[in-house]
Parts: C-alpha cells; structure tokens; sequence
C-alpha cells in the first residue's frame, strides 16, 4: 500500500492566548494530517479552535508547541519574508465576510494576489478577467463589491482565492452569509476546483448542510479533534 | 552578460509595476471613503493655511518696521547715537557730529537726517501725528524714491512739504464735500498747520507703509528744525555713503572708534529694529501662538481621522498580509496616502492664502510670503503627515494577519 501525499501535516499543534492567569488554551494538542486534493470541513462549536487551526495551517499565527508541515514546508523554520513569499505563491483565503476591498472593481479585487507575486499588471487583469467569465461573473468585472449580490461576491472572492493557482485553500464559513441555495452553488464550485489540480481546501464552518460536499470531516471540541470522518458517517446533529 | 542585464531589467519592472499597483489600492482606498477623505484634507487644508497665513502677516508687519530703512537706498551706513535701539527711537546728536563722522577716513559724504513726530492741523481744525523727515537741504538725500505728483526739488521752495500718498487719501484728507462723499484727498498747494508753522504741500510720493502707519512729511533738515519745537539737538540719523572699495563693516568700527557713535550698515540696521520688535513687543508671542494653535488642530483633525481611517480599513491590511504583501509595502501604501492628502491639504492652504494676499492686496493689512516661508509650512504640514502617518503604521506594523479570519 502506497502512503497518501499529505498536504498538511499537524502533529500535536498546541496554541495559547494570553500569559498567566488569564492564559487560554485554544489548541490542546491537535494531530490531522490532510491528504492532497482533499476536501475537509473543521467542524464544531464556537470557539473551540478551529480558526486558530487554519490561521496556523494557513501560516498566519504561530503554534506554541508542535509541528504544522504544509506541503513539506515547516513554517516554524521560515524567516517572515519566506513566510510571506511561501503564502503569497501556495494559499488561497476565502473569508466568511469576503474581505472584498470595497473600493477595487472585482476584476482589481481578483487580481491583487497576482500582482503580489509580481505578475504585470496587464496579464493581471487580463488572467482575472477571463477568470471572472469562468466564474459566471461576466460583465461584472468594473463592479464594486457593493454593487454586487452576496453570492457574487462570495465568487469574486473564491475567484482572488484560485487565480494565483495555490495548492491549498483555506475557507472560513464561506457559505456562513449565503442563503442556502447560493451556498450550495459555492460548495460545487469549492468541490470541482478541489477535483482540478489537486487542489486541497480546508473550509471551516457551522453549517451542516454543506457537509456532504466534504471528503472527510473533523469534529473539534475544546480545542482537540475528536473525531475525523468521512460525509456520509457524519450526523450533522452532532456538531 | 545581455541575459543578466535582461533579468534585472525585467525583475525591475517587476518590481515598479507592483509598487504602483500597490500605490493604486492605497489610493482607491483613501479617495473610496470620500467622508474621511475630505475630512483629512480639511484638517491640513486648515493647518496650512493657518501655518502660511499668520506668518505672512506676522513678516509683513516686521518688514513694515523697516521699511523706512529700505526705502532710503543711497547710504550705506546709519550712523546714530549708541543707546537708539530701532528706527523710530530718536536720540539727537548734536550736528558737530555730521562733520566729525564726514572727517572719518573712507567716508565718501555724510548727510543729516531728522525723523520725529509732529501734530498736523488739517484744514477742518483735527489734529493727526504725522512722522516728519528732514533730508538733506543741498542734495536732497534720504527723500522719497519715487513721487507720484510734484518733485522732490520742490521741497526748496519755502515752507514746502511733500506728503506720502497713503497719508494724503486717508489720514490726512479733507471733510468730504458733502455727507457720505468721497474723501478729499490732499492735494499739491494745499496747506498744512505743523506746530504753528505754515507748511505748503509740494508734492506726493509713494512710500512703502510703516509699522505705525502715520502719514509721512517730508521736507528739509533746516526747515524740519523750523516746525519742530525748540530743542537742543535734532539730529537723529547721519547718513553716510562709503568710498568705493572701502569695506562697509571695517567703516563701520572706524566710525565707532573716531566717534563713539554707532554706525550700522543698512542690514545690521534692519536687523536690530526686528531685533527690537520681536523682544520688544508681544508680535511673536501672538503669531506664534496663532501659528502653534493652527499647527495642532491641524495635526489633531489630520491624526485622528487618519487614524481612524486606517482603523477601518485595518481588516483590509490584514488581508493583504495574509495573502503575501509585505510590511514594506503596507507602510509605503500608508506613506503614499498620507503624501497624498498632504500634497492636496497644502495645496489648498496655500491657494486659500494666496487668495487671502490677492483679498487684502490694496488693504492696509501687511502681508509677506517668502520662500524660507513657504519651506516652514511645508516641513509642518509633513510633520503633521507624518504624525498621523505614524499613528497608522503603528497599528498596522502590531496588526496579526489572522484579524482576517475574525469576524
């Protein structure tokens, strides 16, 4: 038997908040390893570490103690610039808000990590033009945020998320300000962009009618992982 | 070699494409929040005009202290008795001195000067203190420059005066002809009463306005001593014109040592009656406090909405850090704002006192815009930039990437 290719790999990941007495535990001891091209939803109660898990898989927070190894990267050992090059080429954020800069077009929103990475500006706009249409979001490239509905939104910022080609995509509660039907058109676009390249995302959320888009689910409680299982073992009362 | 040359080329322009790009998202940021933007660029807008207004009117009056100095170009240097402080402070001297300074080696002439004040009857019985300027009866030096009627030999005509402009419309104008009529300005011919003397007006000059803003009457040293009320001495300044080639400052000391009367060149003449204004009186305290508040209200409004301006976009910084954008360029985004609304800010001050100078052109405000101004108000409003640039990186240098995740 051949071992999978991980895309993630947390061993014993431990994060505190705070010093002293008024320290917190929100990580305890978390152990997950994520194959390539998978789909995983972190499920669980409010504020029991599952956007502290992803913002130090996504190497945006440190871990106190342990190991969170993306793609045979230890960010633990990377300078803060190599932090930045390694995100900037390799993660996608999609946020429960979008975080759409308001004043940008859609077609600018789209094409900031690309300018990151040093693309030029025409290719830029041209690649998030074309990427815009891919989405269902033709004519809306010269849009504001504003000027556009939540589910559009929500696909503009999926579209900022994949156009710079990352390996992993972290969401947090995408669907969370959708209603059901829009969040569920989300949910097959994440899937069928996790089926292309063998993209992994990680999305965080609540909303158990999402779950049976994931490959596999883990339940988090109290900053540990009780439980990982695939959609279909997965009781949506029990989260 | 042409590859390596290539690369650094290409990666240059890799790099500005991506700084502009970079500056276009600050700058769509900032004018996107028009409430915000509009209320910083009033806050700079305010500060600067206060910074380049009341400085301008503070060096127009000072320029008006010494302005009679700068008005009489002939002489090179002002020789006066030790203890005068400023142009208006008289000490007579007796006129033995004028030839004692004139026997003084590399003196090319010397001239009496007189300048006091005297009470002018205007013809409807009122009184007005007028500055009289005895010149020299033989040449005529220390006269006005320029004269607008008449001319300046007239004054050897008897009892003859000749009467600055300004004076002449307004101080020293007659009752107008009927009710809420134009005044009657002065006129050539016209007569003046000075301290029970006869005195008959020969001419108009234009004179730059002094400090004290009296009118002006010119008319010869031994006339001067005619309508002045009997006193020992009335020679205030001696006008003196160095040989050519001779050095105004070791002149200076020379006259000093043959004399012990002072002698100053025009420039450290001009400088000691500022000198006497700015200890003297409480002009810098005034300005500078006008100046100071202007300064801080400005850096105040500016900071905090700036502040706050950034505040609400912190989430938007946020984002941009976590998808790869460095502190570099998050710092240079919040320095391209705050140059930004401070180059729009100045402008407007400026251009609000520019019109404010063109407003009061033909007034009896003083106004005086100089570079060394215009360099001041410059390096304040970037400190106040600056400040409020500060505040903001502050909060953005502290700020986790994984606010982005919160929400």
């Amino acid at each position: 038997m051949t071992k999978p290719n991980y895309a993630v790999q947390c061993q014993e990941i431990k994060k505190n908040y705070g010093v002293g007495e008024n320290q917190v535990q929100a990580l305890r001891g978390v152990n997950l390893n994520i194959i390539e091209g998978e789909l995983i939803i972190l499920a669980g109660p409010s504020g029991c570490g599952k956007t502290t898990l992803i913002s130090i898989i996504a190497g945006i927070l440190d871990q106190t103690a342990g190991d969170c190894i993306v793609y045979n990267e230890n960010a633990s050992y990377m300078t803060e610039h190599d932090r930045l090059v390694f995100r900037s080429h390799n993660i996608g954020f999609v946020f429960q808000q979008f975080n759409l800069l308001p004043t940008l077009s859609a077609s600018e929103n789209v094409a900031i990590p690309l300018i990151i990475n040093g693309v030029s500006l025409n290719e830029a706009f041209e690649r998030s033009s074309v990427l815009l249409k891919k989405m269902g979001l033709e004519g809306k490239q010269h849009s504001l945020p504003k000027q556009l509905s939540g589910g559009q939104q929500q696909r503009v910022a999926i579209a900022r998320a994949i156009i710079h080609d990352p390996k992993l995509i972290v969401c947090d509660e995408p669907t969370s300000s959708l209603d059901g039907e829009t969040g569920r058109k989300v949910m097959e676009t994440m899937k069928s962009l996790a089926a292309t390249n063998s993209r992994t995302i990680i999305v965080v959320t609540h909303d158990a009618r999402i779950f049976g888009f994931a490959d596999r689910i883990a339940q988090m409680e109290d900053g540990r992982i009780l439980n990982v299982m695939s959609s279909q073992e997965a009781k949506p009362h029990e989260f | 070699m042409i590859l390596v040359k290539f690369y650094v080329r290409l990666l240059y322009e890799v790099e500005l494409k991506r700084k502009i790009f970079v500056y276009y998202i600050a700058f769509k940021m900032l004018v996107g929040d028009r409430g915000r933007y509009i209320g910083i660029i009033i806050g700079i807008s305010f500060a600067a005009l206060i910074m380049t207004q009341q400085p301008s009117i503070f060096l127009g009056i000072l320029t008006r202290t010494y302005s009679f100095i700068t008005d009489i170009s002939l002489p090179d240097i002002w020789v006066m008795d030790p203890k005068v402080q400023y142009i208006d402070d008289s000490n007579p001297l007796p006129d033995t001195q004028l030839y004692r300074v004139a026997g003084v080696d590399g003196v090319e002439w010397a001239k009496p000067l007189y300048k006091g004040t005297i009470q002018a009857r205007l013809p409807n019985g009122a009184f007005q203190t007028c500055n009289l300027i005895g010149i020299d009866d033989a040449t005529l030096i220390g006269g006005p420059a320029e004269m607008v009627e008449g001319k300046v030999e007239n004054l050897r005509r008897n009892d003859s005066v000749i009467v600055n402009l300004e004076g002449a419309q307004t101080k020293l104008a007659g009752t107008p002809k009927y009710p809420g009529g134009p005044s009657n300005p002065l006129k050539i011919g016209d007569i003046l009463e000075l301290n029970d003397h006869y005195a008959i007006n020969v001419g108009i000059a234009i004179t730059t306005r002094t400090f004290q803003s009296q009118p002006i009457l010119f008319t010869t040293y031994s006339r001067a001593m005619q309508f002045v009320p009997p006193q020992r001495n009335i020679l205030t300044f001696i006008l003196v014109k160095a040989k050519p080639g001779v050095n105004h400052q070791d002149l200076t000391k020379r006259i000093h040592e043959r004399t012990k009367l002072m002698a100053y060149t025009r420039g450290e003449f001009i400088n000691r009656t500022v000198n006497y204004y700015l200890k003297n009186t409480a002009l810098p305290i005034n300005f500078g406090a006008s100046v100071l508040l202007g300064f801080l209200v400005g850096a105040v409004i500016a900071g905090q909405t700036f502040h706050n301006f950034t505040m609400e976009n912190l989430r938007y910084f946020g984002v941009l850090k976590a998808m790869g954008a460095s502190q570099k360029a998050l710092v240079s985004m919040i320095l391209s704002q705050a140059a930004l609304v401070g180059g729009i800010g100045y402008g407007l001050g400026l251009g609000a006192t520019a019109l404010f100078a063109w407003a009061i052109n033909d007034s009896v405000l003083a106004f005086r815009f100089t570079w060394e101004l215009f360099l001041f108000s410059i390096f304040g409003v970037m400190i106040i930039c600056a400040f409020a640039a500060f505040l903001s990186i502050r909060k953005v240098f502290k700020l986790e990437a994984a606010v982005v995740f919160q929400s």
